[in-house]
Order: C-alpha cells, then sequence, then structure tokens
C-alpha cells in the first residue's frame, strides 16, 4: 500500500521538523505549510489523506481554513487534527462544529496523537449506521 | 447646573408621611417626578418597569416589614439607590439597612426639603460612585484573566517545542543514544512535564476566578477514584518509600460528582501529601460517613509529614500560598493546588479543611455531597403539595461509531447532554446525572411528569434536537426510548416525602435493570398513529 501523506500546518517551523520526522518514522509522507493561504494551497495540490492543522497562523488562521477545506468540494472530507495551544474550553467545540475530527492541546501526548491519526485514517469500518427513526 | 427631572419612586404607605414628602420634594430646587405607591409589590412592580434615580422607601409596609422590605428591593434592583424613611421609634432598623446598602435614612416628620434634596443628590452619586468601582474591578479581573490566559497560551507554544525533540530523541528517531544520555533526556522530559503541570494550573486558577470552570456531575462511586489515584501516585510515593494505603467505609454510598475534577483534586492532595511527607512515612486515603452529616460522604487525605501551623491552616487555601520550604528539591510548584481543590470541592457544594497537629502529619478532608434520586426529584415531579399524576422514563442512549470513538467523545456526549437539557421542561422533567464512570457508549435518562402519549411530543423533540447539533451524527448512533413509569398502588397515609421516595426507587429499578438489558423495547416512531 502506497505511503499515505499527511498535511502539516503549523507557524513554527521547528515544531513542523520535529513532527515531520515523527511522522515520517511512523511511515506517512508528510507535506508541510507555515501559513493559512499556503495550507489551503497544498491542501489542493498534495491532496493528503489527513490534515494537523494549528489555529493560531498567519494569513488566515485556523478556523478561516477549517471553512475554506470544508467549503472545497474535493477537499472537505479530508479528516482535520487540530492541534492548537488554545484553551480547549473555548476553542475545542467550534473547531469540532467547524468540522475538525479532533482537537489536541499543545503539547499533545504523542501516543495519543498517533492513535487518532490512525483511526481518523482508517477505512469505515462499518456503513455509517443510520440516523434510527 | 441644568439639572434633568430626579425620577423618585416612593414607597410609603401612610397618606399624610407620603403627601409631605411629595410637598417637600416638590419645594426644593430640583425638578422632580415622584410616583408613589403604598405597597411593596407595588413598588417591585414599578421598579421592573422603569429605574427611577432614587427610592425613597418606608420599611413598614402592608405587605413586608423591616429589615425584609430593604432586602426585597436590593435583591430586585441592586443598582437603584435607596433612601430609608423611618419614622421616630425606628432608627435602628434603619440604620440596619445602611448597614445592608442603603444610602441614607431620614426621619419622618423632622425633614426639610433641603435636607431631603441634599440626600437624594448624595444617594444618586454614591451609588454612581459605587457603581463605577464595581465596573473597574470587574475590568481589572478580566483584564488579568485574559492576561494569564495570554500567557499560558504563549508558554506552550516554546514548550511544545521542547517536549517534541525531547521525545524525538527518547524515542531513537534521531539516531540510538546511550543509555545515560537517556537518563538525561528523561530528566528533561520530568522538568518540562511539571511544567505543562504548572501552565494547566494557571489556567485553571484564572478559571475558577473567573467563574469559567466546568463540572459535570455524575452519579459515581468514590471507590474507584481512590484507587486510581493510589495508582497513579504509588510508582512516586514507592521512590520515596512512603506508604499509600486506601481506607474506605464498607457501605459508601454513591455521590454526586465530577469523577476528572475530582480525581484531579485526589491527585493534588496526594502528591502534595507525599511532597511534604519524609521517607519511610505513610499517606493514607480514607472516605466515610459521619453521624451527624448522612448527605456527604467525607473523603480524607492524612499524611506523616511535619504539619501545618495553625497561621497556615486558613491560608493554605487561598491562591499562590506558597509554604516555607518543602522538602521535595525546592521545586513547590505555584502555590495554586490547593486554591483550585478549594474552586472544585466549592463546585460541588462541600467543604474543604485541613487539621493538623505540628509535626503529628495533617489530614485534608474534603465532603461530596451523597447521590439522592429522590431530592433531586423532588421539585420537578411533586406540584401544590401532590405527586404529578403520569411519569415517564425517556432513555437516550449514544454509542460512537468507532473504537476508540471519532475526535473527542466526551466533548461529543457533553453536546448531548447539553441538548437534552434544553428539550425538556425544567419545571417538570429531571435529565438525571449521567450514572458512573465515563464509558465507552453514554447512556442519559430524564424522568418526564407527562404520560406515554404525551411523551412522543418530547422524544420527538430530543430527535430533531439532536439531529440539528453538526457532526453528532458522524461520530454516534443515538437511542431514543421511552416506557411508562408504573407507581405501585400508594399506601393510604403515605405522606409525599415517601411518595417521592417510592418512585426513585422505581426509576432506580429501571435503570438498573436497563443497565443490565441495554435495551430498552423498540420505540414507537413518531407520527406513525
Amino acid at each position: 500500500m502506497a505511503r499515505q501523506k499527511i498535511l502539516v500546518v503549523d507557524d513554527d517551523p521547528d515544531l513542523v521538523r520535529a513532527l515531520r520526522l515523527r511522522l515520517r518514522a511512523n511511515n506517512f509522507e508528510v507535506a508541510t505549510a507555515t501559513d493559512g493561504y499556503t495550507a489551503i494551497a497544498a491542501a489542493q495540490k498534495e491532496r493528503p489523506s489527513l490534515i494537523i492543522l494549528d489555529l493560531g497562523l498567519p494569513v488566515g488562521d485556523g478556523f478561516v481554513v477549517l471553512d475554506r477545506l470544508q467549503s472545497i468540494d474535493a477537499l472537505s472530507s479530508i479528516p482535520i487534527i487540530v492541534l492548537s495551544a488554545r484553551d480547549p474550553q473555548s476553542n475545542e467545540e467550534r473547531a469540532l462544529k467547524a468540522g475538525a475530527a479532533a482537537f489536541f492541546q499543545k503539547p499533545a501526548d504523542n501516543d495519543e496523537l498517533m492513535n487518532v491519526i490512525r483511526v481518523s485514517l482508517a477505512p469505515e469500518q462499518q456503513q455509517m449506521a443510520p440516523w434510527p427513526s | 447646573m441644568d439639572q434633568p427631572t430626579t425620577q423618585v419612586l416612593l414607597i410609603e404607605d401612610n397618606p399624610g408621611d407620603a403627601d409631605l414628602v411629595r410637598l417637600r420634594l416638590v419645594e426644593g430646587k430640583t425638578p422632580v417626578n415622584v410616583n408613589c405607591v403604598n405597597r411593596l409589590s407595588e413598588g417591585l412592580a414599578a421598579l421592573s418597569k422603569e429605574s427611577p434615580s432614587v427610592v425613597l422607601l418606608d420599611l413598614n409596609l402592608p405587605d413586608s416589614h423591616g429589615a425584609e422590605t430593604f432586602r426585597r428591593v436590593l435583591e430586585h434592583s441592586p443598582n437603584v439607590p435607596v433612601v430609608v424613611l423611618s419614622g421616630q421609634d425606628d432608627e435602628a432598623l434603619a440604620a440596619k439597612a445602611i448597614h445592608q446598602g442603603a444610602q441614607d435614612y431620614l426621619i419622618k416628620g423632622n425633614i426639610s426639603s433641603k435636607h431631603l434634596e441634599r440626600a437624594i443628590r448624595y444617594a444618586v452619586e454614591r451609588q454612581a460612585l459605587l457603581r463605577a468601582l464595581e465596573i473597574t474591578q470587574k475590568q481589572q479581573l478580566e483584564f488579568k484573566n485574559q492576561f494569564l490566559s495570554h500567557v499560558s497560551h504563549e508558554l506552550r507554544t516554546p514548550l511544545t517545542c521542547i517536549h517534541q525533540y525531547v521525545t524525538l530523541l527518547l524515542d531513537g528517531l534521531a539516531g540510538p543514544i546511550a543509555p545515560d544520555q537517556g537518563d538525561h533526556l528523561k530528566t528533561v522530559l520530568k522538568s518540562v512535564n511539571q511544567l505543562h503541570a504548572m501552565i494547566r494550573d494557571l489556567l485553571e486558577a484564572t478559571r475558577a476566578e473567573s467563574g469559567k470552570l466546568r463540572v459535570e456531575p455524575r452519579c459515581i462511586a468514590l471507590g474507584e477514584l481512590l484507587h486510581q489515584t493510589a495508582a497513579m501516585l504509588r510508582p512516586t510515593a514507592n521512590e520515596k518509600q512512603i506508604g499509600l494505603e486506601i481506607a474506605l467505609d464498607q457501605r459508601l454510598p454513591l455521590v454526586l460528582a465530577d469523577p476528572d475534577r475530582i480525581l484531579e483534586v485526589l491527585i493534588n492532595l496526594v502528591d502534595n501529601a507525599i511532597k511534604f511527607t519524609p521517607p519511610e512515612g505513610a499517606v493514607m486515603l480514607q472516605a466515610s460517613m459521619v453521624d451527624a452529616d448522612p448527605s456527604s460522604v467525607y473523603v480524607a487525605v492524612s499524611d506523616t509529614g511535619r504539619g501545618v501551623t495553625p497561621e497556615a491552616k486558613t491560608l493554605i487555601f487561598e491562591r499562590l500560598y506558597q509554604d516555607g520550604d518543602s522538602i521535595d528539591n525546592n521545586r513547590s510548584g505555584l502555590g495554586l493546588g490547593l486554591f483550585i481543590c478549594k474552586e472544585i470541592v466549592k463546585l460541588h457544594q462541600g467543604r474543604i479543611w485541613v487539621s493538623s497537629e505540628p509535626g503529628q502529619g495533617s489530614t485534608f478532608t474534603f465532603t461530596l455531597p451523597v447521590y439522592s434520586l429522590a431530592k433531586l426529584l423532588t421539585p420537578v415531579v411533586t406540584y401544590q403539595n401532590q405527586l404529578r399524576p403520569s411519569f415517564v422514563l425517556v432513555c437516550v442512549e449514544l454509542t460512537p461509531l468507532t473504537s476508540p470513538p471519532r475526535g473527542n467523545w466526551k466533548e461529543t456526549w457533553h453536546q448531548g447532554l447539553e441538548t437534552l437539557r434544553h428539550c425538556v421542561y425544567l419545571d417538570k422533567d429531571l435529565v438525571l446525572p449521567p450514572m458512573g464512570a465515563a464509558g465507552a457508549s453514554e447512556t442519559f435518562y430524564v424522568v418526564a411528569s407527562t404520560d406515554l402519549q404525551q411523551s412522543e411530543v418530547m422524544t420527538a423533540r430530543i430527535r430533531e434536537q439532536l439531529e440539528r447539533v453538526v457532526n453528532l451524527q458522524s461520530k454516534c448512533t443515538v437511542i431514543i426510548s421511552a416506557v411508562e413509569i408504573e407507581l405501585p398502588a400508594a399506601n393510604p397515609g403515605e405522606n409525599l416525602e415517601q411518595q417521592v421516595q417510592t418512585l426513585a426507587e422505581c426509576v432506580s429499578g429501571m435503570i438498573l435493570k436497563n443497565m443490565d438489558r441495554k435495551q430498552f423495547s423498540a420505540p414507537k416512531a413518531p407520527g406513525s398513529n
């Protein structure tokens, strides 16, 4: 199976480098972006299987990126994991409502993060259960 | 100075006194507009409509007497200045009102228009000053909290970087490392984790201060939490050769508490106890009942450390309190731990205190409310001192689609629960606190004062509202069902309290049965009849 690609978006290049190393060691291909604008461009060009997204970004913060990605048909199904230093109490619900699959506050536990990445990438184990009526 | 008209609300039942005051008001230089009522209820109604510049208040009215009269006005309109009108014989009462926040008092029959005018003017000015002071204080607190929350955010960014690179090295992802290098890195990681905990405490304390600390009480068994705490801190205790014991009252009832928050409190207390106990000492975790207070469970953490001085006993729970010298390597933290504990316990309607003799160790005790379904049910299932006629138990089950669940499961079910709370009538339905520790799936129950047929309206509303919660469908299945609560025939002479108790037992029985079976009979689809 081809290696799956993850797009890492964070304005701290040092953190991006560290995450790239860790993700590569876990057998993922990695693309990166350090601001909101290039994040959307990179998502369109690279078609990643998953996006790790910071919230505090220059040129369009994480919520703007979330909105844009959701509005582009070809990209709206890519799972997005928000990894932010911001307070989950005021940002987690908002991020999830905007379409994020998960929210992690920095610094995140590596094992938990990897676990959620795997779950989000796993093919649907079951057909979406119908809403009971 | 060109003054606007002063709006005076005069609450006075004696027509003679009222006329006199009105006369004195009109005589003055300031233009006034007087609205005179003679009962407190009318006064409060007038206050609801519009806010006057000042209230002139007689304390003894047909529908309210004495200090109570002022208290009710203050409660209704805390920002309107009040000048109390008092008789010669009840000046003491008026003085008491001043103590409670009235701006001034005037002795009736002794009022000159000049005097009255000045009293009103000062009352208005003072009230405005008080208000400005209050607003400034609020703004300052807000500013401080915003600053702290900003700081804790900014600190996280470099901390994350350190954390990532240290774990990268430790995990061998940047090449092999020698064993002693690994040990050094583990020391770095330990410090990173300490720093992380401090940042968390800082934010938590800020939240507590601004009233944003969230508590989600569940019906839980405390024993599990005590064991969990001990398991987490046993390695630390072992390192210092400190014994860590648990003593549980055999017949401990369930409590109403947020397990995550109480775990936080327990970890904080036990961690402190270990920190302040010399090697080969002992730390004891206890949960028990006290005869004199059957509605609380008492949780105590005691140690054989050097104890707390009498002066420190009251200060120890304050923000930023620091004990002079902790035995442990000079790292005593920010001094926020016990403050956070106190705030969390307070949010559970509990108390926390320390008892200690210097040199004899200390015991930190806090109380948690015993879970009583009857007590929770009483306000909603009774009406005019009688049990309502019929009840339905609605069950809403959320099961995640994947394991582990997509996203943050706690946030998901919490959203579901919040939505559910908006679907019921607060005065006659009760969303029960979730039962047991948060698990892989969540089942919420509602006791609704209605019959089965009418409950369909409610279940349809719940279904509709839950569907509106964005993303819920992509994360979990929702099963909603409803069953009638069949009460045994009431014994003649049974009082209301006993009837509610019977209902509570009935509901508990049904929930237990459902937890065993984990499935209600299939619900009738709404609109199918």
